[in-house]
């Protein structure tokens, strides 16, 4: 699956899609995640980020390259924002979190494997290697 | 990290959810039943349906009226909100409507989670226990057309009149 093909799928459910970043962002956010030592942004990550900023189907979302303003609600943090926030749990030593529902929280390794994490503890509960099949788990579990 | 009563509320009014009441619980991992997930997708929606008790605290969420009809008819969440558990479900917590309540996704269920994930280690944890179904801080009633703070800031302008001032 590519990122179009997941941003097609995503958006017949119901999701909604914010518009790309530009290159700058892109740069910005990963040296803040390098520097934070978290997981560089992940190839799928880079893919998505050139379509779409972030995206949020009801509860859920997979967080942007940058803070997302929605009028009157509060803005959706960005992704150096939240792993700024997370950092120093042990259980997200070297991964990045791109992703939260009601449920789990999800994130990627430098290797670019995305993890399905326990929202109580951050402990991996399920591994990925399609990394679209856990943002589309990230998402769907958000419109229940 | 280990938290006392004291300690967790001021952590909660740091993340600023001051107002959140707390429960001390100490978790033992429970089994799910195979079909959990298909009971708690039913649940949620049951939960939106019971949200009729709550039409005080939603009028307060200021929603735009898409969101609020699709609430309170129990069709759909509104954009940044979240239904979560008082005692999660994997620590013992039931599939019932009466362990759930509905909070702002940013920043308190967010916050909420950072709070019980800083937790994870601990022998005892501090639950977020709202009193209603629906939870809002009280920062988040916020000034609006009319009321009193209006009428202050109309009398303070009258006053910076008369008295030959500007309106800064």
């Amino acid at each position: 699956m590519t990122a179009q093909e997941f941003l097609s799928l995503i958006k017949s459910r119901g999701a909604k899609i914010f518009p790309a970043c530009d290159d700058k962002d892109l740069t910005f956010a990963n040296t803040n995640l390098q520097n934070m030592h978290a997981a560089m942004l992940a190839k799928f990550m880079q893919d998505l980020y050139k379509y779409s900023s972030g995206i949020t189907l009801g509860s859920a979302c997979i967080f942007g390259s940058k803070e997302i303003k929605r009028g009157i609600k509060y803005p959706l943090p960005s992704i150096t924002e939240i792993n700024k926030d997370m950092r120093g749990n042990k259980n997200l030593f070297g991964k990045t979190v791109f992703g939260r529902n009601d449920l789990f929280w999800f994130a990627f390794d430098t290797m670019g494997n995305c993890f399905m994490l326990d929202n109580l503890t951050l402990s991996p509960l399920r591994k990925y290697d399609d990394p679209y099949r856990a943002m589309i788990d990230c998402l769907v579990i958000g419109k229940i | 990290m280990q938290y006392n009563q004291n300690s967790a509320l001021q952590r909660l009014t740091a993340l600023g959810i001051d107002d959140m009441p707390v429960i001390e619980y100490t978790p033992t991992v429970c089994k799910l039943d195979p079909d959990w997930f298909k009971k708690y997708s039913a649940l949620r929606r049951e939960f939106l349906a019971s949200l009729t008790d709550s039409m005080e605290e939603i009028a307060f969420m200021n929603l735009p009226q898409d969101e609020f009809i699709n609430l309170v008819m129990g069709r759909a969440l509104p954009e940044n909100t979240s239904i979560r558990f008082r005692i999660p479900l994997i620590w013992g917590g039931k599939l019932d409507i009466k362990n759930m309540f509905l909070c702002w996704t940013f920043p308190h269920s967010y916050n909420l989670d950072r709070f019980i994930i800083e937790q994870s280690d601990a022998k005892t944890v501090y639950l977020p226990n709202p009193e209603k179904k629906v939870y809002l801080t009280t920062h988040s009633g916020g000034g609006g057309d009319g009321g009193n703070a209006s009428s202050d800031r109309l009398s303070q302008a009258a006053f910076n009149l008369m008295s030959g001032r500007g309106n800064e």
